[in-house]
């Protein structure tokens, strides 16, 4: 006998009972379209946000930031706190080193810091205070900052142009954001620089130097702890006089560029950019003259050794992060191993998606458990079909027996009819998923639409799900129709020829 | 004499009823050789149709050993014992046993289910077998459209259709008329002269006396008497 047998007198025992065998497996069609509905959900969810990642790049793209020194150093810093000790800090700068360092990374094609400063800007006659960022024109090629909506991007980095983006247009409300391309634009922000703190020392010191020197105990002189204590309080003193001229100096420069472009902002604080972009050149320029810095930006420069206050026009580079443009194909966690072994701290959007993935597999999973519920109660339906089956074709199986059947032909007859009850029910339920996934799909655009959201797509229904629940729905079936089977393969044959 | 096809030792088959042990079989020696036609008769409960039972392998015996030419069948596997039934065995029943919702010609197919015959050559030798025994205007009928001595006609031929060494027939014409009783007799003795060992079980002295080659009277689950060719000897 082969299969084609088997199917035949399955086929012809399902037909003879086709009430029972509707209705067992609708039961099987139910659950499977729940799972499959559900799983729907959870796989188009999913889907969306692959795509917005990958539509915003962020698949080839890596944040590298400083380690934190109080998560990464607890222990040298309290040492630090109860020893007064002036060791240096283990956290390395991310600055134009770290800046070369990072690109030569085998798999990243381009490494870029984050700059940004608060600058004013006059449009027509308008002025906003708001920020600008810097980009390297080639960063502009990257899918991060690619997608313009108005307008073409910065023609060089030292073009005398700039980018709005789509949060500028938001945050002002700009009713007619393309009008602004092609316009002139003025940015100016307020500038601090070492030569203004310099001369708040000299200043402040010239004032009260006859009164410090009558002060002084000169015979305390020859006690050390006199003489530290006395250093230290004068120190103290002209570094916040140093502060106080550094940040107080506010002299003002500007420049005048030409609006070419309005960039899509992207989402998420770690890649969206500031609301105006602006050249390397024209950021050199306002850099050098200590443009849009504030305290912390300066305290962070003193920790990092990037202040050389000997030189005037000596440029603080210390960035508070650095993007990576990685190669497509190349193994994320290598290159954020080789971030790690530099000595920083990096965060992979390609990495953080297989945590999303991970959610979204406990939540597929979740899903799936419900219809999978569904299953098994649509699993005692095939039971007690198949089981029913067996008591009305005892003496058919005290034939077959006669005949020269055995054990196992028995036990695979009846598991072929209760496949077939999995599989027609696996397959209608499949449809109906599909079905009731389009109506919650529908729903749910409608829905979309007339709150003013874009409307996307919630459901989808890949190969792997059907191929799932095809395979969920049959090997429950099997499974349902096991015991009935096995009991059917071991009927008494001479009990079963007795049989009315 | 004929080559010794079966032969049981001490055959026993008992049945436990509550507290009480019923001897269906009870020490049974018996020999069958090929060709032979051989008749198990006695009253109801006499064991002859269960001794048929466990010759086909489809009874299991409490004791005693069933030889098919020097093979013990209960020392088989299952399987082995299933093949021993599709390959050299047919079976005929009182009831006929036929699967009322398939048609005569699939009924008698189904023998030829269990021996790998290829699908094609099935259906012909199914369609020549019921044709050869006058049911060739019957081949797409149900069971329940066929008379009790067509019905049992088409048994035969889904016992006969897979060529078997030995026919086992139990009360055949049992729930025949004599019309149709003579009928299967006369289909019976001539598959016998053909060379076919036929066993049947019946509670017809003289359908048996008229068509064995030997008869044993059964009672109590003991044979009680050895009938050859019409000459009746005692047995001990």
């Amino acid at each position: 006998m082969n299969l084609r047998d088997m199917l035949h007198i399955s086929v012809g025992n399902l037909r003879r009972m086709k009430l029972r065998t509707f209705l067992t497996a609708s039961g099987v069609v139910i659950a499977i379209a729940a799972f499959v509905s559900m799983l729907s959900f959870g796989a188009g969810m999913q889907e969306n946000v692959a795509s917005e990642f990958n539509n915003l790049g962020l698949f080839n793209t890596m944040i590298v930031y400083q380690k934190d020194a109080e998560k990464e150093f607890p222990h040298d810093l309290q040492e630090k706190d109860t020893l007064s000790t002036n060791e240096p800090t283990k956290i390395k700068p991310l600055n134009n080193e770290a800046l070369r360092q990072l690109s030569e990374i085998p798999g990243v094609s381009l490494a870029y810091p984050y700059e940004s400063f608060t600058i004013s800007v006059s449009i027509d006659d308008s002025i906003y205070n708001t920020e600008a960022q810097v980009l390297p024109q080639i960063a502009y090629k990257t899918k991060l900052h690619k997608t313009l909506l108005y307008g073409e991007h910065l023609g060089s980095d030292s073009s005398r142009e700039i980018l709005l983006t789509n949060q500028f247009i938001k945050e002002f409300e700009i009713a007619f954001p393309d009008s602004l391309i092609g316009k002139q634009l003025i940015i100016s922000a307020k500038a601090s620089s070492v030569d203004s703190g310099l001369y708040a020392i000299v200043k402040s010191d010239s004032f009260n130097f006859v009164n410090k020197i009558k002060e002084f105990d000169f015979d305390s002189l020859r006690n050390k702890n006199y003489v530290t204590n006395i250093l230290k309080t004068e120190a103290n003193d002209a570094v916040q006089r140093f502060i106080d001229g550094y940040m107080n100096r506010n002299e003002i420069i500007s420049d005048t560029l030409t609006i070419v472009g309005i960039l899509d902002n992207g989402i998420g604080s770690r890649t969206s950019t500031k609301p105006i972009l602006i050249p390397m050149s024209i950021a050199e320029k306002f850099n050098s003259k200590g443009a849009g810095r504030g305290a912390m930006d300066f305290m962070s420069m003193m920790s990092s050794g990037q202040l050389d206050i000997f030189n005037q026009k000596a440029k603080p580079k210390s960035f508070s992060k650095i993007t990576l443009n990685i190669d497509q194909g190349v193994m994320h966690k290598n290159v954020s191993d080789s971030v790690k072994a530099l000595g920083y701290r990096p965060f992979s959007f390609a990495q953080e998606f297989e945590q999303i993935q991970k959610f979204f597999f406990y939540f597929d999973m979740g899903l799936g458990l419900i219809g999978l519920i569904a299953l098994i109660t649509a699993s005692l339906g095939i039971v007690n079909t198949m089981v029913m089956s067996i008591i009305e074709r005892k003496r058919e199986i005290g034939i077959l027996k006669s005949l020269g059947a055995d054990e196992l032909y028995i036990k695979l007859l009846f598991l072929t009819e209760s496949a077939m009850i999995g599989t027609i029910g696996a397959s209608a339920g499949i449809v109906f998923g599909w079905l009731i996934s389009r109506l919650g799909s529908f729903i749910a655009q409608s829905y979309m639409e007339k709150e003013g959201v874009d409307a996307i797509e919630l459901f989808t229904m890949p190969f792997w799900l059907v191929l799932t629940a095809f395979a969920i729905g049959l090997a429950v079936s099997l499974a349902a129709g096991y015991f009935p089977a096995s009991k059917a393969a071991k009927v008494d044959p001479v009990e079963a020829l007795r049989s009315d | 004499m004929n080559k010794l096809w079966i032969e049981t030792a001490n055959l026993c088959r008992h049945y436990k009823r509550g507290s009480s042990t019923v001897k269906a079989v009870d020490g049974v020696d018996l020999q069958i050789y090929q060709g032979e036609y051989l008749a198990i008769v006695g009253s109801s409960g006499s064991g002859k149709s269960t001794i048929l039972n466990m010759l086909a392998g489809l009874d299991t015996p409490t004791s005693g050993t069933v030889h098919v030419e020097d093979i013990d069948l209960f020392k088989m596997s299952k399987k082995e014992i299933a093949s021993y039934r599709a390959d050299q065995i047919g079976m005929v029943f009182q009831s006929f046993n036929l699967i009322p919702h398939h048609t005569a010609l699939y009924n008698v197919e189904m023998a030829l289910f269990f021996d790998n015959t290829p699908r094609t050559e099935r259906t012909q030798k199914a369609k020549a077998m019921l044709e050869s025994l006058g049911l060739g205007e019957r081949l797409d009928h149900k069971p329940a459209d066929l008379s009790g001595g067509e019905q049992q006609r088409v048994a035969v031929a889904r016992a006969l259709v897979k060529t078997p060494t030995v026919l086992f027939a139990d009360e055949p014409t049992g729930n025949l008329d004599q019309k149709n009783t003579n009928q299967i007799a006369e289909l019976l003795s001539d598959l016998n002269q053909k060379g076919l060992t036929i066993v049947i079980v019946t509670h017809d002295l003289q359908f048996a006396k008229n068509s064995a080659d030997r008869i044993i009277r059964m009672d109590y689950g003991k044979i009680v008497e050895v009938i050859k060719n019409g000459d009746r000897n005692e047995s001990s």
